[in-house]
């Protein structure tokens, strides 16, 4: 850095190192954030961004290394210490109390009080002033659990701030924001950075830190690769500093002969959720299901496979009628399901990564009821070896390894069960680059096998590339069919946005 | 070890899988053994006599059938099943009860089967329509115990003597039968909850039922049927006691519930799902056996037990929530 230390830097940290039993998640890490300014932290799962910023928050004692806030040295911190400094965090999921208000979720902790009473009145203009500031409109006397998503981060945000902080770490916050939420958090995040908060970003969508990042510093490995002006780098750069190599084609797309229909599906519906939907994916095809979170994508993908059946309409694979009450009568059907929400419902985090994978076919991995123990590990080996399983160590819990590897063992779960239908929603959320691409050759994979695949992303580039069609629904109904060839980030988003002539 | 699940993102490879804290907890049940066993050797001579663990253990296995199949209920998520000793009343009346109606062995497994039916509702309910094992198992034990009461009006049902009885009262080789059925018992559930699918699905439920559902894991029949199962070995511990003792009441089995989830937290199961295994359990069973064995040999009056036992299983409890604090697991 060209400044004196001390003078215009809200955070420095310095050849921060860490190892964990085996691994060594931080090589001597230098960063320097300036006040005002939104810093951008990029790199895979695993380079080591929430190690810095758990040591930054007083969660991890760093083994070596310094670090300043505002100038002054500062110890090892707890994380009430992190706090008291001002810093604070703000996590993809919120720590707010549902059954509690919207002003007695930011005063949490530090109650306003009059006498040994909480002082009501104080407490409330002390949280609309806070979302004042944040120019946030929501009435603080609302129940949080009532609250939009959106407007349940901005609680969070206005939590943190009303301590005043001069460091705010936002932890991959746009993730679960469409695209009318995440405008009001840059704008929030663009009022924090004019009072002079120091704000770190940490983000997989690259486009959003060119958007919002002042600066941006790209890990990999544990060490820090680069930090520089966002407005000298291109998104193909960072990719390529995070990677360590060039991606000259993020989505390959394999040419395959499409044959015929392997799921049809006509005149579905569920009530309230979506109508009259009628579509058809064929084999070696992989079939797009775009639209707006809320748009009923999910649903239909869940109706399919069982999860929240279908209350009317029909459902055939390979030609043949099936009746899909369950997930288990959807697996017997031959489809498969990747969950959107892979934490909730796609492992089980305790279980080894051999007994995830083996979850839906354990029954028939036996011999006089018993499991075959050599069987099943042999086979989960040699899957986990095809879909660079990293580390590639089968007995370790699956909730220890990285969210890119954990989605790997959902999809393989589900290969082993050997379906005619796969779905996948949102396969690569949350998901870093390298594994995203092994995600794609492997559903690429299984088109290629004659596999029939459909699949939801909010990710336009990624279906645009991904897909041989796409469908787009808009409120529960489906409003446009578009072809490979007529396809365009504009053409699916009037549809999903309902501007088309049907 | 198990992991944070209240994380967001991208996040570091875990710690490895192997520690101080895991290795610890794979010796502590054996050494506990070893250690009480130690300290009764110094209080009473006549403590490390074949005849007087024999004894200990005869005590423990009846109770022990039930902290099995409670083991089975904490795994899949079910917390706990408090109507034990309603079914274990259940099994014991009826054991001795119909006796004279349809023959001994006949009358036992008539036992089991009612209690099993207990279980079966204790299943349905809390499987299939969702409600809290709690107050399911709560409201079960009172209707049942109260059907028992109301079917012997409160007095005391008498064995009459039998070969069958006699012989599950008696030894074989030298070790009481009630032991034998206990381990085998063990040995067999052991197999079932480590090597099978069911037991697979029951460590999948309780580990993350949503995610279990959507791997098509039958989530309702894994839940119900460990209830069953409770139900069953809660009756067989009903016929066992009727028949040592040659008598039966309502209240036979007052307390088995609770001894039953001791032995289960002390064996290292968790409550709360997805981890645990029978022989933790047994270690569990053992461990609880010795302990009041102790009380009666220092001559400590037997309410100690309880007090001993209370302090043993808060201990177990704090160790290992600071040990998996430690470890960064929460």
């Amino acid at each position: 850095m060209t400044e004196d230390a001390g003078h215009g830097m809200a955070l420095q940290m310095r050849a921060i190192s860490k190892s964990f039993p085996g691994v060594k998640a931080l090589h001597a890490v230098d960063l320097a954030v300036r006040k005002g300014e939104v810093h951008a932290i990029v790199g895979e799962n695993g380079a080591g961004k929430s190690t810095l910023m758990k040591i930054l928050a007083g969660v991890y004692d760093p083994d070596e290394g310094s670090i300043e806030v505002m100038g002054n040295p500062v110890g090892t911190l707890s994380p009430r210490e992190a706090r008291d400094l001002g810093i604070g965090m703000i996590y993809q999921e919120l720590n707010l109390v549902p059954d509690l208000t919207v002003a007695e979720n930011i005063s949490l902790g530090a109650m306003p009080q009059r006498g040994p009473f909480v002082d009501y009145r104080g407490l409330a203009a002390r949280a609309r002033a806070v979302l004042a500031e944040l120019d946030a409109d929501i009435d603080v006397g609302t129940r949080v659990g009532d609250l939009s998503l959106s407007q349940q981060q901005l609680v969070e945000i206005a939590k943190v701030v009303s301590r005043n902080p001069s460091i705010v770490v936002f932890d991959e916050p746009t993730s679960s924001l469409g695209e009318k939420e995440t405008r009001i958090l840059f704008n929030v995040i663009g009022r924090m950075r004019q009072s002079g908060i120091a704000i770190l970003y940490i983000s997989h969508r690259l486009q959003e830190v060119m958007e919002i990042g002042d600066r941006v510093t790209v890990l990999r490995d544990g060490r820090n690769i680069e930090t520089r002006d966002v407005a000298g780098i291109t998104p193909d750069e960072m990719v390529r500093l995070m990677v360590g190599r060039e991606l000259t084609e993020m989505f390959p797309k394999l040419d395959l002969a499409i044959g015929e229909p392997v799921l049809s599906v006509s005149a579905l519906r569920r009530a309230h959720q979506f109508e009259d939907v009628t579509l058809d994916v064929r084999a070696g095809e992989i079939v797009g299901l775009a639209g707006l979170v809320g748009s009923g994508r999910t649903e239909v993908a869940r109706a399919i496979f069982g999860l929240d059946p279908a209350e009317g309409g029909e459902i055939r694979v390979r030609g043949k009628t099936v009746r899909i009450r369950s997930a288990r009568e959807g697996v017997a059907a031959g489809i498969a399901l990747v969950p959107e929400d892979r934490k909730r419902e796609g492992i089980v985090p305790d279980l080894p990564v051999r007994e995830n994978f083996t979850l839906p076919l354990i029954g028939k991995i036996t011999r006089f009821f018993l499991v075959l123990a050599g069987r099943e590990r042999s086979t989960v080996q040699q899957l986990a070896d095809r879909l660079n399983l990293n580390p590639p160590r089968i007995e370790r819990p699956i909730g220890t390894f990285s969210g890119g590897n954990q989605q790997k063992v959902v999809l393989g779960k589900w290969l082993l069960a050997k379906p005619a239908v796969l779905i996948l929603d949102e396969p690569t959320r949350g998901v870093d680059v390298g594994a995203k691409a092994d995600i794609h050759r492997i559903i690429g994979e299984f088109a290629e096998s004659g596999g029939a695949v459909l699949m939801i992303s909010s990710e336009l580039p990624e279906l645009l590339a991904v897909c041989d069609r796409i469908f787009v629904l808009h409120e529960g109904g489906l409003v446009a069919e578009i072809p490979r060839a007529a396809a365009t980030e504009e053409s699916v988003m009037r549809a999903a946005t309902g501007q088309v002539d049907a | 070890m198990t992991l944070q699940t209240s994380e967001p993102g991208a996040r570091p490879a875990a710690p490895a899988a192997f520690s101080a804290g895991s290795l610890l907890s794979m010796l502590s049940i054996p050494l506990a053994i070893v250690a009480l066993m130690v300290l009764g050797s110094f209080v009473s001579p006549s403590f490390l006599t074949a005849r007087n663990l024999i004894n200990i253990l005869n005590a423990y296995s009846a109770v022990g059938l039930a902290a099995i199949g409670s083991t089975f209920v904490a795994v899949c998520g079910g917390l706990a099943d408090l109507s034990i000793p309603a079914n274990v009343a259940m099994g014991a009346l009826v054991a001795l009860g119909a006796q004279s109606l349809v023959g001994p062995v006949p009358a036992a497994l008539l036992g089991i089967l009612v209690a099993s039916l207990g279980g079966l509702i204790n299943g349905v309910l809390i499987g299939y329509v969702r409600i809290n094992p709690i107050i399911v198992t709560l409201g079960s034990g009172f209707l049942l115990l109260g059907l028992a009461q109301l079917l012997v009006g409160g007095g005391i049902v008498y064995a009459e003597p039998s070969a069958f009885g006699s012989f599950v009262a008696g030894n074989l080789l030298g070790v009481p039968v009630s032991v034998w059925i206990f381990f085998i018992v063990a040995l067999l559930l052991h197999v079932v909850l480590s090597r099978t699918p069911f037991g697979r699905w029951n460590f999948a439920v309780g580990g993350n039922y949503e995610a279990s559902a959507a791997s098509a894991v039958p989530v309702r029949f894994t839940k119900a049927t460990a209830f069953v199962l409770t139900g069953l070995l809660s009756g067989m511990c009903g016929v066992l006691i009727a028949l040592s003792l040659g008598q039966a009441r309502p209240i036979i089995g007052a307390g088995y519930e609770f001894v039953a989830i001791t032995a289960v937290v002390i064996g290292g199961t968790s409550l709360f799902g997805g981890r645990g295994s029978i022989l933790r359990t047994v270690g569990g069973v053992i461990i609880l056996a010795l302990i009041s064995n102790l009380i009666v040999l220092i001559g400590w009056p037997t309410p100690a037990t309880g007090l001993a036992t209370g302090s043993i299983l808060l201990v177990v409890v704090a160790i290992d929530a600071y040990l998996r604090r430690r470890t960064g697991t929460q």
